[in-house]
């Protein structure tokens, strides 16, 4: 690896709050798909004696169902102009979003695409963040349903049952993708780091949401990055 | 071949030997009730207590009084909701026609109990061979082990008044049919209770009155959300996961092969930035 000058020019990205509530929030979700896993298809019966047994699970199960609620409630006491920037972001839809998708898929597999400067969060963010927001309102209301079915009329526990199910597929599939671009993508592996330390590469901030970028330039808060970007 | 338990209530004296045969055989135990007001034992069937004798002081029409027994028990559903939303696998159907739990497999989830239209099926808890004390479904076998040795289920066996017959399903239809001739001028409502919405049960009715009468569901059914959630829900979340998986994997390799630049940089470190 070649380590060279100008390129350790950082931005602030996220705060720490918002990572502490990101990362508690993906261990809680990995403990609760392992725990109901032997729940959603017996293929995975094996798993009980790792977890204890079927009761132990559903303990299990409901001990990190609290930590996956938690997060959200944190950032909304320490941080609160983080979350609500997310939320107001995340539901904020132009049509040039609709590009992004266009043009999205090229980048993806390794190609470069001409795609429009995206803002904080760019358009495929958006989109993650409204599924996983969504998914995650629809675990959370039909888990407590489930966890305490004495409140509710059995129309309302029968259905609990899909819909923790579906939103469950849905929020599998999107972590899936979620994890490849962080982890796998050549391009947008940079952005790890700002989930990690904090803080961004100046030039990926360039290439992948470049009117925040110009709006830091503009505030005066980074200097111009010379960098050729893509 | 296809067997069943015919159930006929106009022949029924309410001796609740089916119930003691019932604890006898698959020996359950014995779980007392307070008085509830009437001469009914238990208020329904759950998982310690398989069939119940279901007493209904009626007024008639007519303003007459009847006494109105049902021996109740499980269903035994051709199309079983509980065998649906087993997660398991755990609850089967037999080739007699007889739904059976697997106490092996159960693990207590209960959403057989939540999705069980006639809300037989219950958790029961009991103490394994191991001396773990778990809580597991239960409900009626139709007596698996003696019909799959040729014999009577209890309770029909026991049943002096022939009123709980078991043989194969046409034959008991034409044994319900002709019994409900004979009893049509008593019971002007009588009817044959073999619900079609979950394609027959194994355990069938011949009743005196309405199945309201008796608090049994008009239309029972396998409920939608266990449709949706089984038929489609599930299946499609898989595929989907499948889908993106492979996505993820495609871009995983085609990255590989030809992005071998990269145009963003972890830290900065990439070729490109190297270059100015």
């Amino acid at each position: 690896m070649k380590q060279t000058k100008n390129n350790t020019r950082t931005v602030k990205r996220f705060s720490k709050w918002v990572i502490y509530a990101h990362w508690m929030n993906a261990f809680a979700f990995f403990a609760l798909y392992l725990t109901a896993l032997p729940l959603y298809s017996d293929f995975f019966n094996w798993l009980y004696p790792l977890l204890g047994g079927p009761e132990m699970a559903r303990l299990l199960h409901r001990f990190f169902a609290v930590m996956f609620i938690l997060p959200p409630v944190l950032v909304l006491i320490f941080d609160r102009a983080s979350l609500f920037h997310w939320v107001k972001s995340s539901f904020t839809w132009k049509k040039e979003d609709l590009k992004f998708f266009i043009a999205f898929p090229k980048e993806f597999f390794g190609g470069k695409a001409n795609i429009s400067k995206q803002g904080f969060f760019n358009a495929g963010e958006k989109l993650n963040s409204v599924l996983t927001i969504v998914c995650a309102g629809l675990l959370v209301l039909s888990g407590i349903v489930m966890w305490f079915p004495q409140y509710f009329t059995s129309g309302i526990i029968l259905w609990a049952y899909p819909v923790h199910n579906i939103a469950f597929g849905l929020s599998v599939a999107v972590v899936a993708g979620h994890i490849f671009l962080s982890l796998g993508h050549p391009n947008s592996k940079a952005s790890m780091r700002g989930m990690i330390k904090g803080d961004v590469n100046i030039t990926y901030a360039k290439d992948h949401h470049g009117q925040w970028y110009d709006e830091l330039v503009e505030k005066g808060e980074i200097k111009e990055d010379k960098s050729e970007g893509a | 071949m296809s067997y069943a338990k015919l159930v006929d209530v106009t022949k029924c004296t309410a001796c609740r030997a089916c119930m003691v045969a019932c604890k006898n055989w698959n020996d359950l135990p014995s779980d007392s009730q307070a008085y509830g007001g009437t001469y009914q034992s238990h208020t329904k069937c759950d998982g310690k207590t398989w069939n119940v004798l279901q007493m209904k002081e009626y007024e008639t029409s007519s303003g007459g009084f009847e006494w109105l027994f049902r021996h109740q028990a499980c269903m035994h559903c051709e199309e079983a909701a509980c065998e649906k939303v087993c997660p398991e696998s755990a609850i089967s159907t037999t080739s007699l026609g007889n739904v059976v739990i697997d106490q092996e497999k159960c693990v207590g989830c209960s959403y057989c109990t939540q999705n069980c239209p006639f809300d037989v099926v219950e958790l029961a808890e009991y103490v394994t061979e191991d001396g773990e004390t778990v809580e597991r479904a239960q409900k009626c076998t139709m007596c698996d082990g003696r019909i799959q040795a040729g014999l009577q289920p209890a309770c029909a066996d026991i049943c002096g008044m022939d009123a709980i017959v078991f043989g194969k399903k046409e034959e008991m239809k034409k044994l319900a049919e002709a019994r409900l001739n004979e009893v049509k001028d008593r019971y002007p409502n009588a009817q044959i209770y073999d619900p079609a919405g979950v394609d027959g049960t194994h355990t069938f009715y011949l009743l005196a009155e309405d199945p309201a009468v008796y608090d049994l569901p008009e239309n029972p059914k396998v409920p939608v959300s266990a449709v949706v959630w089984k038929d489609y829900a599930q299946p499609m979340g898989k595929a989907l996961l499948g889908v993106t998986t492979m996505a993820v994997m495609t871009g995983y390799i085609t990255n590989k092969l030809f992005n071998k630049e990269g145009h963003a940089e972890e830290g900065g470190q990439t070729d490109e930035t190297d270059k100015e």
